[in-house]
Parts: C-alpha cells; sequence; structure tokens
C-alpha cells in the first residue's frame, strides 16, 4: 500500500522516464530491424555460393539478369568439390523497380525443385501457415510475411501473376531479411512469368536467334560445396572452368554486402548513440529532477532522525522501484507505438525489432541510470544539513 | 536537560560581507522547563533553535543534551540524538504530502526503530488526544493548518523526547488553534519535557519559566 503511495507520488517522474525509455527502445528495435536484415542477407550469401549468368544488361546477377543456360549448369555441377547446384529464377514482382536494385523489393523467386537447396544456411525456409512448395506444384505460391501482410494473403489465397491465377499454399514466418517479400513458386511458373515479363527476351525466343530450351532460362544458381571444402576455393574453381558466368565468392560478396550496407550501420551507430544519450538524459533528468524537488521532505526526514545511510537507501529503493516501473512502462509504449505503425503506417512492412537483448538492456540500462542519478542526487542532498534542506525546499 | 554555552553562528552575504547572527549565546532548559525566545524578525530565533536541534552546525560553542556534548558528535551520532532526543513543531508544519497523517506522526518512530504495534497505538492515542483521531487516514492538503499542526505535533512527542523545540509553532494558525498547540506544549512541560518556543505571540510566554528577547546575537533576560 504504501509503495503504491510512493509510486503515486512519483506518477510524473514514471512518465517521464517511460517517454524517455520508449525512445530508446524504438530507436533500439529500428536499429535491431535493420541489424536482423543485413545479418539475414550476410548469412543467406555465406551459406551458398551465387552463379549468375552473363549478359543483357537488366541489371546482371540475380534479378533479372543474365540467361544461366543448363549447359552451364551442368559444367558447374562437375567441378570438383561443388555439391548440389539449384537453378533460380529471380524477377522483380514490379520490373519498372529492377534496376533500382532496392532492399525493399519486391520478388519473384522461382526454384528447381528436384534439387536440394543447397544453402547450408537456409536448407528450408520457416513457413507459419500450409506448407512450402513441392516439386510438382503448378500455379501454386508461397509468400513471404511482409508480401502476405500487405496484400490480406493467406493459405487458400490467389493471387494474379502476369495474368495467370496463383494458390497460396504456404506463408512464410517472419524473417525480417529479404524473403518477407519473396513470392516463392515452381522455376517452371516463374520461366513463364519472365518470359512474359520480358519484351526482350520473347523477341530473342521468337527471332530463333538463340537456341534456347525452357531448361535454359534460369537467372542464377545456388551451389553448394562438399563439407571439408572451402567455399571461396569452390568458387575460383567455378570462374576457371566454367567460362560466361557471374562467380561471386561467397567471403567477398558478404564482403560487398557490409560495405554496401556500411551507410545503413554508421546510421545504426548514430541511433544507438542518439538514444543513448536521449533517453539517457532524460531518465537521469527526470530521476534527480524528481529527488531535488523532495528535497524539504529529506530535510524533514533528517530532522525526525534519519541518518544519511538512512536516508540514501530509502531513496536508492524507491528510485529502483520507480525506474522499474517507468522502464517496463516505457517498453510497454515502445511495443504499442511500433505495433501501430506496423500495422496502420507501415504498409504491414515491420519497422521494429524488439529483440530480448534490446529490452533486457533498455531495463538495465534504465535501472542502473536511474539509481546512478538517485545516488548523485541524494548525496547531494545529504550533503546539505537538516535545515538548509528545508529551507531549500520551502 | 539543555545546555549552550557560548553559540556563534553567522551567514555569509551576497555580498561576502559576514552577517553574526548568534553572538555568544548561552542558555540552559531544566527538564520540566518552558522557555521562550521572542525577537523580532531576522534577530536569528529560528537559527538558535536550528542550532539547538542540532539541524545545524554552530560555527563556535557547545551544545550539551544531559551530560553528552552532542554539538561534537559526528554526522551519524548527531542524527541518532536527534532522532531519539528531540522533537521539532515547524512553523509551516512540514507534514510530508505523500503521506496520511497517522503515517506522517509514525514518520518519527522509523528513524529510532520503534516502529511496532504499541508505537501505533500511540500515535493513534495521540491523536485523539488532540482532537485528530478523525484524520488519521487523510492526507495533509485535505487537513486545515490547525489540524496539520496537530499532527505535527504529535509527531514531535511519539517518541517522549526530553527536548521539544517549537519554531513559531502558531504562527500559521489562528487564537483557537494557536492555543490549542501552546496548551499542548505546556502539557509535555508538565510532564517533564524541556521545552524551547520561538514565538511572536505574548500568550506564548504564559506559563514560561523563562521569556528570553534576542537581540544582537545574544539573549537578553
Amino acid at each position: 500500500m504504501r509503495r503504491l503511495r510512493v509510486l503515486r507520488g512519483y506518477l510524473f517522474t514514471v512518465l517521464g522516464i517511460a517517454i524517455g525509455v520508449a525512445g530508446l527502445v524504438s530507436l533500439g528495435a529500428m536499429s535491431e530491424r535493420i541489424v536482423r536484415f543485413i545479418e539475414g542477407g550476410d548469412r543467406f550469401v555465406l551459406g551458398q555460393i551465387s552463379v549468375a549468368g552473363r549478359g543483357m544488361g537488366m541489371g546482371t546477377g540475380f534479378t533479372a539478369g543474365g540467361i544461366l543456360p543448363a549447359a552451364m549448369i551442368r559444367a558447374i555441377s562437375d567441378v570438383p568439390g561443388v555439391q548440389g547446384v539449384q537453378a533460380q529464377i529471380m524477377l522483380p514482382l514490379d520490373p519498372s523497380t529492377s534496376q533500382f536494385m532496392t532492399v525493399t523489393q519486391e520478388l519473384v523467386l522461382g526454384v528447381d525443385l528436384s534439387v536440394p537447396t543447397p544453402n547450408r544456411h537456409y536448407r528450408t525456409l520457416p513457413v507459419r501457415s500450409g506448407r512450402y512448395l513441392q516439386q510438382g506444384d503448378s500455379k501454386a505460391a508461397v509468400v513471404g510475411a511482409s508480401f502476405a501482410a500487405s496484400r490480406g494473403l493467406s493459405v487458400g489465397s490467389h493471387i494474379t501473376l502476369e495474368g495467370e491465377d496463383y494458390e497460396v499454399v504456404g506463408v512464410l514466418d517472419r524473417m525480417l531479411t529479404a524473403p518477407d517479400r519473396f513470392i516463392m513458386v515452381s522455376i517452371a511458373d516463374a520461366r513463364a512469368q519472365w518470359i512474359a515479363k520480358d519484351r526482350l527476351l520473347r523477341t530473342v525466343l521468337a527471332s530463333g536467334g538463340m537456341a534456347l530450351t525452357a531448361s535454359d532460362l534460369n537467372t542464377g544458381a545456388a551451389v553448394g560445396w562438399r563439407d571439408g571444402d572451402d567455399p571461396d576455393t569452390v568458387a575460383l574453381r567455378i570462374k576457371e572452368r566454367v567460362p560466361g558466368v557471374n562467380v561471386q565468392l561467397p567471403s567477398e560478396l558478404s564482403r560487398l554486402l557490409r560495405s554496401s550496407t556500411a551507410f545503413f550501420s554508421a546510421l545504426l551507430v548514430g541511433i544507438g548513440a542518439l538514444a543513448f544519450v536521449i533517453g539517457g538524459l532524460s531518465l537521469a533528468n527526470t530521476m534527480a529532477a524528481a529527488i531535488f524537488e523532495r528535497i524539504r521532505d529529506f530535510g524533514v526526514k533528517r530532522a525526525l532522525g534519519a541518518s544519511d545511510l538512512q536516508l540514501g537507501g530509502e531513496v536508492l529503493a524507491e528510485s529502483l522501484a520507480v525506474t522499474m516501473v517507468g522502464g517496463l512502462g516505457g517498453i510497454c509504449l515502445a511495443r504499442a507505438l511500433g505495433w501501430f505503425i506496423d500495422r496502420y503506417l507501415a504498409q504491414a512492412q515491420q519497422l521494429f525489432y524488439f529483440s530480448p537483448r534490446l529490452l533486457g538492456g533498455a531495463l538495465v540500462f534504465s535501472i542502473l541510470l536511474g539509481a546512478a542519478a538517485a545516488i548523485y542526487a541524494t548525496a547531494r542532498v545529504v550533503s546539505l544539513s537538516p535545515a538548509e534542506a528545508i529551507r531549500r525546499g520551502a | 536537560m539543555l545546555r549552550a554555552v557560548g553559540l556563534v553562528k553567522s551567514y555569509r552575504a551576497p555580498t561576502g560581507k559576514p552577517i553574526v547572527v548568534l553572538a555568544g549565546v548561552d542558555l540552559s532548559v531544566k527538564s520540566g522547563e518552558l522557555v521562550v525566545v521572542t525577537g523580532p524578525s531576522g534577530s536569528g530565533k529560528s537559527t538558535l533553535l536550528n542550532v539547538l536541534g542540532l539541524l545545524e552546525d554552530g560555527d563556535a560553542g557547545e551544545i550539551w543534551f544531559e551530560d553528552t556534548r552532542v554539538s561534537a558528535l559526528r554526522r551519524a551520532a548527531k542524527s541518532r540524538a536527534r532522532g531519539r532526543s528531540v522533537g521539532f513543531l515547524f512553523q509551516s508544519f512540514l507534514l510530508l504530502p505523500s503521506l496520511t497523517a497517522l503515517d506522517n506522526v509514525l514518520l518519527a518512530a522509523r528513524y529510532v526503530r520503534r516502529s511496532s504495534a504499541a508505537t501505533r497505538q500511540r500515535a493513534v492515542d495521540l491523536m485523539q488526544e488532540v482532537g485528530v483521531g478523525d484524520r488519521m487516514d487523510h492526507f495533509p492538503a485535505q487537513l486545515s493548518g490547525g489540524e496539520q499542526q496537530r499532527v505535527a505535533f504529535c509527531r514531535a512527542v511519539l517518541n517522549d523526547p526530553p527536548l521539544l523545540l517549537a519554531d513559531e509553532p502558531t504562527g500559521n494558525l489562528d487564537d483557537a488553534n494557536g492555543a490549542v498547540i501552546l496548551d499542548a506544549l505546556r502539557g509535555r512541560a508538565r510532564a517533564g519535557a524541556a521545552v524551547v518556543i520561538v514565538s511572536h505571540r505574548p500568550e506564548a510566554a504564559v506559563g514560561a519559566g523563562a521569556v528570553y528577547r534576542l537581540r544582537g546575537g545574544v539573549l537578553e533576560s
């Protein structure tokens, strides 16, 4: 009962701390979200050797890049150290944005389901509802969590791609990385979509200028390596032995990814520092001000016989309770804010990731900082004589 | 019970010039005696009371509670001496706004580790004696000035301190409430406590064993 009264007396302090912590946690959650995205991409590129076809100039690489014919895929399979080559097609859902290769782009991914996924870190993708694609599926799609949320799709829903009707057979768990925006189909369906999307490809095929069969229409391949082999060495071997392909060394691709996201990393450091300073200052200032505001009460208590130690212990216990309640309140406030923004303002994208380490860290940080501010303020208060404290608080 | 010898206290003005408030005050108050100190505003009456009650240190001089020279004690021992030996009554009551009237009274017991069912019962009895028994669960903001001072009086006497120091205890009260508080203080003196009252009011001197006037930093009879 007494604790409730104390907290009621500290209501505005609790609110002040909650707002400070909410700011800290919200900014931190946005940082965590970006970290997860970058880490997810890094994990992906380090799990496989990525090979793409050369040519055609439409953003050569995985996204609507050059053709990687079946013969080249067979040649890659024969390279020593290679274990498993999965032909893939990656197309922008909206070709008008393909040249920008944005990290938030929605992509169609066609995979050859006759070959197990070679990526060591993503053997399977986590399915939230329904099932993953199976060999023999036709006009069936598995969609990423953000993709599904933005279009209100669920298992059994239908979606039209290049004039064809697809049934959603599965929805992935939210992964906070690229597959959240994927729509996955069989490679045969993806080939049909590529032809439908790409006028140049249709012209080439119609002219008969290139001897292509359906199995030649691949934008790339995911290549695995045997246990004990070094992926970079295997990638270099592919480069040497199979001319006419773009081979990315996993470590090089990882380095490229990290350098291309260096801006985000710097941004993260900035956001983190800003959150630390703003949230921390707000919290410490609120706590110290709350104690200085009660300077007269402390003077009275000392007049009644409270020793420095008794008063310090009392204030510290109260401030710990107050910062804990304020910290938890701030976390709830930040989560509510994040939920609201993700739900109503971010078009079903997830902008915030409230990781356990962030929430735990924010709570510990707020309690420690609150306690430090309380100790500082209490030390200042008890250094005054009781009469002076009463005078100043009057 | 209380003996002060050669108390000196000065403050520094914003200009840096020292202002001498107490210039060698000697005072002795026996157990069961009521002493009244008068003097114009700004003469140093409150400072004298603060120094006597160990709420602030003097620049020189000695203060004795019985046979103990309390002015020489360290901070923690001074706190203990304050809690056990001195009860304070202030003009502005100084009740804690976040506590009920009863909790304000019980606060006096917390720091001398006397919190018990018996202490609580004594607090209740005291509050009933001075007519605020029906206000125990009220917060200070819900009480009149007279009621607040009665609660403050209960807090001051809860531990039965041998010394009671009252700084303009009727300054914010009407005549009727002022009379109640002065009667209560006289009652404590009759019960054996040494009581020092600083007051402008002539009626405070009624029944006093000694009345002093503080002028020029010294006490005059």
